[in-house]
């Protein structure tokens, strides 16, 4: 991917009185830290009395229905990958989802690993990216602050993006998650044929193949 | 226990089957073919080698084999125990270790999932790390990683084309 910027960072139409909200949302923002990788543990040095993201008036949440911030920390598995949809999509409006570090920006290290994404943005709306491997608790609050001044001019909007182009997420993630076919080529597994692994079961030892008949037996 | 008496006493039990060699700083190794193992990890069992560490799976590909590694530890002579066997490369199984070692199973499962050996008896071969995986298992030496990961999660191996954006488009708050 060229560009790692899908959409144009266009103003969405703003009422005066979103305008207002806004001034407000950024300033009680409570974050959810999805720890996936190794990126949560520059959180606690951020929230602890070091760095105090406190003053900013950010603090941890422990469930995503009550948070507004949701932090990637890290590389995502596929795996991982379902379960973070899971949890933005519980979160209400607005919501606002931060790439912690470079593996949900282009994979990083793990770009050429098997079961890691390396584009975060094809699957959520990813309002802020913090580079880094991985960034100092200085460069999270900057970010912070960043995203603050980008939620007062209207500019974070990804989970009005995450509507309206819903199909299209939708259609990645199920591309990734609910896969049909092999990627490269199919496998077939030869222990997959029942007369083959009844064949190497006569020459077992006896104390497994009386195990296994006792397991049939219950 | 010193290595000259531990490979006597496998000599005596297992014959020509186990080959043992003293690697050096306190680690020991035994090859056995495949039909001569799990009486082998019996045996280090009961000699004191009480501790699986771990189980490992090596591909040699050139060999075309696929090499099993149970690491043994015994507290007692605080030596590291390495037993080896060697499996074909096309149809790779074995018998079950988790009669002997309880915690065996998980390891034997993952094993099936990364390196496709088949372990007779194991009660859960199920897959435990990949999510709805098609291809061969992954950490085979001729899967090639890269090629997976461009195909499988960019925008261009998955087929897909940025979203259009609706110039015109009014989302409602």
């Amino acid at each position: 991917m060229e560009d790692a910027v899908l959409f144009n960072l266009r103003d969405e139409k703003q009422s005066a009185w979103e305008n207002v909200l806004n001034y407000f949302r950024k300033r009680s923002m409570w974050m959810l830290y999805y720890c996936t990788g190794c990126g949560a543990i520059e959180l606690p040095p951020s929230m602890t009395s070091r760095y105090d993201m406190e003053r900013f008036g950010m603090g941890p949440m422990a469930t995503p229905r009550q948070a507004d911030l949701l932090l990637i920390t890290g590389y995502l598995s596929v795996k991982t990958l379902k379960r973070v949809i899971y949890s933005y999509e519980q979160m209400q409006d607005p919501k606002y989802v931060v790439g912690f570090g470079s593996c949900p920006i282009n994979g990083g290290i793990y770009w050429d690993a098997y079961p890691v994404i390396n584009h975060l943005e094809l699957f959520l709306p990813v309002d802020m990216s913090i580079a880094g491997c991985m960034p100092r608790p200085q460069a999270v609050l900057d970010a912070f602050q960043k995203l603050m001044d980008e939620i007062q001019a209207g500019k974070a909007v990804g989970y009005k993006r995450y509507r309206r182009h819903y199909d299209w997420y939708k259609r990645n993630q199920d591309a990734v998650l609910a896969r049909t076919q092999a990627v490269l080529e199919p496998w077939e597994d030869p222990f997959s044929d029942p007369a083959l692994v009844e064949s190497l079961w006569k020459d077992a030892p006896a104390e497994i193949r009386e195990r296994q008949e006792e397991r049939h037996d219950a | 226990m010193t290595p000259e008496r531990f490979s006597r006493m496998l000599t005596e039990f297992f014959g020509d089957a186990a080959v043992f060699a003293d690697k050096g700083g306190a680690q020991w190794e035994v090859h056995a073919p495949r039909d001569r193992c799990l009486p082998l990890l019996s045996f280090c069992r009961d000699h004191s080698f009480v501790h699986l560490a771990f189980i490992s799976a090596v591909d040699w590909i050139a060999e075309n084999q696929i090499e099993l590694v149970y690491h043994l530890w015994s507290y007692e002579h605080r030596v590291h125990l390495l037993v080896k066997t060697r499996l074909e490369r096309e149809k790779p199984w074995m018998f079950t270790a988790h009669r002997i070692w309880g915690h065996a199973q998980p390891y034997e499962q993952e094993i099936h999932e990364m390196m496709g050996v088949f372990f007779i008896g194991n009660p859960d071969l199920s897959p435990l790390f990949l999510h709805n995986w098609k291809d061969k298992p992954p950490l085979r030496k001729d899967f090639d990683s890269r090629a997976y990961s461009l195909k499988a999660y960019t925008l261009e191996g998955l087929g897909l084309v940025p979203p259009a954006d609706k110039e015109d488009a009014n989302v409602p708050s």
